[in-house]
Formats: structure tokens, C-alpha cells, sequence
């Protein structure tokens, strides 16, 4: 099980290196004596043009279970975001990264990190993780309508 | 819901109307009746009034029916094994929907169940094809999606998308889906492609264990579905029950479906137990009985799943610590704290908010004026209306607490069945020694202990069924009853507990006999006479009960 983990993860990283998307970075954390932890990635996300997360980048922490693919990685925004699919630890909500929803083995980092950025300016309002956020988003969303 | 309710309610006429509708159905496909065949009781003559029928199924049994169905839609619709099961999977095995939603459209329900759709037929694409052309198969060296993995001997796999990827990454996703998830249908690996494996594909990627489990999990999911199902819940037994009598909610009202799987004991795992320890068990483990309309307890009888609910709820929450607070304690008519008196005069005066008032009439304390530590203002509206409330919450505890002991009473005495067992099998024992009664000759004991036992839990729910009975004739005439097992089954516990004598054991095997036919009768009296009560309609309760009629008026 590990093994096909292991296999996997390098082949991410070389694929990452050949080619990711602008702005965004994503690398293996390094352990206190400069060896490479492959289980955990450091990522950032850049906020997109013309939205209000423009100009930032937005770090993450990526944790792969032993039995990943099979299973998706834990994404955490280290500090966490104040946003409706966030959790207040700053873990990520998101419907490709629950195994009971959509998560596939063929899903990429590429494609994970792409998909959290779509979410940070487009909130699921059907799936909130912290209530600051949710309530203020509901009610803004609300009065919008009204108006 | 609603249709749900429809379907099972549709599934119990027909098996009760299976004769009369057995020569209509001769001429036209006849499938019906096949897989009916296997629901079929033969009607036992000696059925008393408050037992049900059913039948218990073993795993492979249901896996029959299981696989009658898919055959029977295989006919109809004419797809193979494979594509039927996963459609009725995707329909909830509801046969009658899904015929109909195919016939509407057959590749939408493909799609959506993630059965392939073959590729010839259909006129136009359906709104989300997976891709259907299989990538062609590597020219020098295949790289798996998944692990990208690129030894030479990997075997690559893929279902009728053509998303393939290595073996080992397959049987460690359908591995992981169904041990951790407990989910029977595995998707394909690849993203957004809908697809669902088949068993077959299934089976071969997993190791038996897992294939076990998939099995296991393959008939869940088909018995959950059924209404006339249910699986045993005893620890370890993979056993079925169908009883389509209980299958509706409505039906819960007028019998109490006490079943049995057939199976005994506690399940060991994994063949520990050599073939004579697994006979013991078959022969002295507990029966797995258990209600079919509920899981509150094995057996309720006399009394309905939703009144016996009630009960317990009653007994459970702190509804009685609130009237304990109720009975023996008044409210500051000001702040409203809670106040219990324990000496003193009339004259109180609130801790918290220092008012002052009566304790009696509960009025304020300064229209009293001179007549202090006397309060003869029995008139006065808002006094009265105070204890009125409390008098009849006092009585509503005392009632409630009648029926609670004794419920209480029996339900401690049948847990206390287990030492009464083991006194008497060392009676029995000492009996043989002292007396020439032979081991078959002092077994009159041991059933009188299993009577006792089948009495006491009878008796206790007779309580909370008591408790719920509105005030009437019917519940006049069922206490009667209840007093008469009641006696016997004090009686019959005194003779049994008694020390015994050589001289007399003759005398009191006689008495013990007959005192455990006499219990045994009044038992069923009170079973029979609650269950055609149940039928009839003859009860009717205190308090609204789901099913039921509301109250005429509330007693309490």
C-alpha cells in the first residue's frame, strides 16, 4: 500500500516540476535535519485576478494517509481563511477531497490545488464548515437579493 | 417515503393473496409468482394469536433471491447479469420503478446506475458518456495512472471505459472502499467517469476475505431495501427474516413481531470453536430473538412496539425528576425559583428576590394583613389554580411510580434468572442423590424455570401497557388478568425458591408441575387476550400513541 503512496507522490512531484500552473508552488516539507517528508507537502495557491483574493498567496499544508490514492489528502490553510467551506483549524472543505463524495485515485495535486482556488471565490453555500463566515455570507447573499 | 410505503404495502397483499392470484398470473409472465415462491410460509396450524408468521433465511437464501430478481429483470430488459444487478442496486431493488424509468429511458438509467451503455444502440449520446473508446492498448510500456508505475510486468486493467491503471492500485481502492467505507459499489479510478465495477470485476481484484465481506455487504444492502426483511441483529449472525405480515408500518399496531433467526448462541469468529463445542452452543445458546418492528427489547409482548417506546422514553428521560420537583416543591410567584419548604411558618420570603407571600395560597403576603401565620383565603382564583396543579401532579407521580416499581420489580427478577438457574440445576442434582429420580425424571424443574422466566417478561410489559390503558371496562378485565398470572407466577417462584425435603420431593414435583401448566395458561390467556384486542381494536390509551386514535379525553 505504501509503496504505490511512495510511487506516487514522486511521480507528482516530478510531474509538478515539468509543469504546474502560474503562481502556484508545491513542494515535500523538510524534517529539522533536511530530509524530504514526501507524506507532507507545503503548497500556496495564489488568489485569482479580478476577485478579492487578488495579489495574495494563500499557504497550505497537505497531508497524504498511508493508503493514498486510494484515500485523499487532509488540506489545511496555515493561519487558517475566513471563508464558509473552511473549518475554523483551517482545514478545507471541499466535495473532491471526501473519499464519500468525489474523490477518485486519478485525481491530481494539480487538480486539487486549481480546485481550491475555484472554491475560495465561489463558496458552497450548501456545505458550510464554520459559522462566522457562513452566517455572514448567508446574510450578505440575503440582502442582495433583497435589494 | 411515500412510495416506499406503497411498494410494501403492495408486497404484503400479495403474498397473503397468493392463491387467489396464482391462476391470473399463470397465463401472463409468471416471474411474480416465481420469486414469491420463496416468501411462501407453510401455515402453521398450531399458530397461536399473538405469534407471526415468518421465515428465517439463511445468507445464501436471501443471496437466491438476490439473485432471482436480477435474473427476472436480465428477462425483462433484456441486459446481462451484471448491468441488471447494478441497476437495481442504483433503484434500491424496487423492480417496479425501475422497469419503468428503463422503459422511459434506458440510458440515463445506465449512466446513472454507472453500467456501461452499449455502444450500437443507442441513437443519441447520452448527457455524460464516459468515454467509451478503450485507450489502445500500450505500444511499448504501459503507465499506470494511478502509482505510475512502468515495470514491465505490470498488468494493466480497465472497466468498459478504458480508464485503465495497474492491478495492484485496483484491488487496493476497492480494497480500501469496501473494509474502511463498508461501500459496495466502487466507482472508476478516474476523475468524474461514473462507472461502477461489477461484481465479477469485483471479486477478482480482492482477496476472500474482502470478497466475503462484499457479499455480506451486497445482501445488506438488498435487505434493507425490503421491507419484509430484516436482518438478525445478534452479534456475528448473518441470518434474515422475512415477515411480511410485519412489513408495514400499520401493521405494528395490531401484532407484536416477536421473531427468531433460528440460529443459537453467539456467533464465534472465524471457526475457533471444534464441531462439539459449536453443538453446545446450537443446542444450549440463547435463542436470537428479537422484535421485527423495533429494537427497544427481544420481546415486548403482550404490548405494541410504539406504546412500549413511549414507556421506556418515559422511564428514561427525567420527565419524573420533573414532577418530583413538581409535587414537592413551589415557585416564587415573582422570580419563579424553585422552592422546596422544610419547616418553618407560611410567611415566606423569597431568597433571591426578597418577596414576600404565602405559602398557602400563595398570594402575596401583604393581603393577609393581620391574620398572620393563618391563611383562610381559600377563594382567591390564583390560589386554588395552584394547587389544583400540584394535587394532580402528585397523583400523576404516585400512578406513574405503582407501575414503574413493579415494571422495575420484574424486569430485576429476570435478570436475576441467571442465578435461579444455576440454584436449580444444583437442585436437580441434589434431588437425584437424595431421591430415586432419574436426570429425565427432575427436568420438571428446569422447565419451570424457563416458564417463570417467559412469564416475568410477559408481566413487566403488561405494566407499561397498564399504564398507557385508558380507564375502562377493557382495562378492568385486562388487569384481571394481569393479577391472575401475577399470583400464579409469585406462587409458582415460592415453590421453586422453597428448600427441599426428601420426604416431600414427590408431593412437590406434583405441585411444581402443575402450578408450571397453570402459569403457562394464564401466560397465554393474557397473550391471546391482548393480541385479539389488538385486532379487534379494543384498546384504547391515555396518551396519543403513534398509529392510534388520540385519547377521547386525557386521563392524566
Amino acid at each position: 500500500m505504501s509503496g504505490i503512496c511512495r510511487l506516487r507522490l514522486a511521480e507528482e512531484r516530478k510531474q509538478w516540476r515539468k509543469d504546474h500552473p502560474y503562481g502556484f508552488y508545491a513542494k515535500p516539507s523538510k524534517a529539522a535535519d533536511g530530509s524530504m517528508n514526501l507524506m507532507e507537502w507545503e503548497v500556496g495557491i495564489p488568489g485569482k485576478e479580478n476577485t478579492a483574493w487578488k495579489g495574495g498567496l494563500f499557504k497550505l499544508v497537505m497531508t497524504f494517509p498511508e493508503d493514498y490514492p486510494s484515500k485523499p489528502p487532509k488540506c489545511k490553510f496555515t493561519p487558517p481563511l475566513f471563508h464558509p467551506n473552511i473549518y475554523p483549524s483551517g482545514t478545507v472543505c471541499l466535495s473532491i477531497l471526501d473519499e464519500e463524495k468525489s474523490w477518485k485515485p486519478a485525481i491530481t495535486i494539480k487538480q486539487i490545488l486549481l480546485g481550491i482556488q475555484d472554491l475560495m471565490n465561489d463558496p458552497n453555500i450548501n456545505d458550510p464548515a464554520q459559522s462566522d463566515a457562513y452566517t455572514l455570507f448567508k446574510w450578505v447573499h440575503w440582502s442582495f437579493v433583497i435589494l | 417515503m411515500s412510495s416506499d410505503n406503497d411498494y410494501s404495502d403492495e408486497d404484503v397483499d400479495y403474498v397473503f393473496d397468493d392463491d387467489d392470484m396464482g391462476i391470473e398470473d399463470e397465463d401472463s409472465d409468471g416471474d411474480d409468482g416465481m420469486d414469491m415462491d420463496d416468501f411462501k410460509i407453510v401455515p402453521k396450524t398450531t399458530r397461536k394469536a399473538w405469534e407471526i408468521e415468518y421465515t428465517s433465511l439463511a445468507q445464501f437464501a436471501v443471496e437466491k433471491l438476490m439473485a432471482d430478481d436480477v435474473e427476472h429483470i436480465c428477462g425483462i430488459l433484456g441486459v446481462d447479469n451484471s448491468t441488471a444487478s447494478l441497476l437495481l442496486r442504483y433503484m434500491s431493488w424496487n423492480k417496479e420503478s425501475l422497469i419503468e424509468k428503463y422503459m422511459d429511458n434506458a440510458n440515463k438509467m445506465l449512466v446513472l446506475a454507472g453500467a456501461a451503455v452499449p455502444e450500437p444502440e443507442p441513437p443519441r449520446p447520452s448527457r455524460r458518456p464516459p468515454s467509451r473508446k478503450p485507450k489502445s492498448p500500450p505500444k511499448d510500456t504501459f503507465v499506470c495512472s494511478i502509482c505510475f508505475d512502468d515495470s514491465p510486468d505490470l498488468i494493466s486493467l480497465a472497466l468498459d471505459c478504458g480508464h485503465a491503471s495497474c492491478s495492484g492500485c485496483w484491488s487496493a481502492y476497492i480494497t480500501s472502499k469496501i473494509r474502511d467505507e463498508a461501500e459496495h459499489s466502487c466507482r472508476c479510478m478516474a476523475e468524474n467517469c461514473a462507472l461502477v465495477a461489477p461484481d465479477a470485476f469485483v471479486r477478482a481484484q480482492v482477496d476472500e476475505e474482502t470478497c466475503e465481506r462484499f457479499e455480506g455487504l451486497l445482501v445488506r444492502h438488498f435487505v434493507s431495501c425490503a421491507p419484509h426483511l430484516k436482518f438478525c441483529p445478534y452479534p456475528a449472525c448473518t441470518n434474515t427474516v422475512s415477515c411480511p405480515a410485519a412489513a408495514s408500518k400499520s401493521s405494528l399496531t395490531t401484532v407484536v413481531p416477536t421473531v427468531s433467526c433460528g440460529a443459537r448462541g453467539i456467533g464465534s469468529s472465524s471457526g475457533s470453536m471444534t464441531q462439539s463445542q459449536e453443538l453446545v452452543k446450537q443446542a444450549t445458546g440463547k435463542e436470537h430473538k428479537f422484535c421485527f418492528g423495533c429494537i427497544i427489547d427481544t420481546d415486548h409482548r403482550p404490548v405494541v412496539c410504539a406504546v412500549a417506546l413511549l414507556w421506556l422514553k418515559k422511564c428514561r428521560d427525567d420527565s419524573e425528576t420533573a414532577n418530583w420537583i413538581k409535587s414537592n416543591t413551589k415557585e416564587c410567584p415573582k422570580c419563579m425559583s424553585t422552592i422546596e419548604k422544610n419547616g418553618g411558618c407560611n410567611h415566606m420570603t423569597c431568597k433571591k428576590c426578597k418577596h414576600e407571600f404565602c405559602w398557602v395560597c400563595m398570594g402575596p403576603w401583604t393581603e393577609h394583613g393581620t391574620a398572620w401565620y393563618s391563611c383562610n383565603r381559600y377563594d382567591e382564583k390564583g390560589g386554588i389554580d395552584a394547587r389544583d396543579q400540584q394535587s394532580k401532579s402528585r397523583a400523576s407521580l404516585e400512578r406513574y411510580l405503582h407501575y414503574y416499581n413493579r415494571w422495575a420489580n420484574h424486569e430485576q427478577s429476570a435478570k436475576l434468572a441467571l442465578d435461579l438457574f444455576a440454584k436449580t440445576e444444583k437442585k436437580m442434582e441434589e434431588m437425584q442423590i437424595t431421591s430415586t429420580l432419574t436426570w429425565i425424571e427432575v427436568q420438571f424443574m428446569k422447565k419451570a424455570v424457563e416458564e417463570l422466566d417467559k412469564c416475568r417478561m410477559t408481566l413487566k410489559w403488561t405494566y407499561a401497557m397498564a399504564y398507557y390503558l385508558a380507564k375502562g371496562n377493557q382495562k378492568d378485565l385486562f388487569e384481571d388478568n394481569q393479577r391472575d398470572l401475577e399470583r400464579a407466577v409469585e406462587d409458582l417462584a415460592e415453590l421453586l425458591e422453597a428448600p427441599i425435603e426428601p420426604e416431600n420431593i414427590p408431593t412437590l414435583r406434583q405441585k411444581v408441575t402443575d402450578k408450571a401448566v397453570y402459569v403457562q395458561k394464564r401466560n397465554e390467556i393474557v397473550l391471546e387476550d391482548t393480541a385479539d384486542g389488538f385486532l379487534e381494536g379494543r384498546w384504547s390509551w391515555n396518551a396519543a400513541v403513534d398509529g392510534f386514535d388520540p385519547p377521547q379525553e386525557m386521563a392524566l
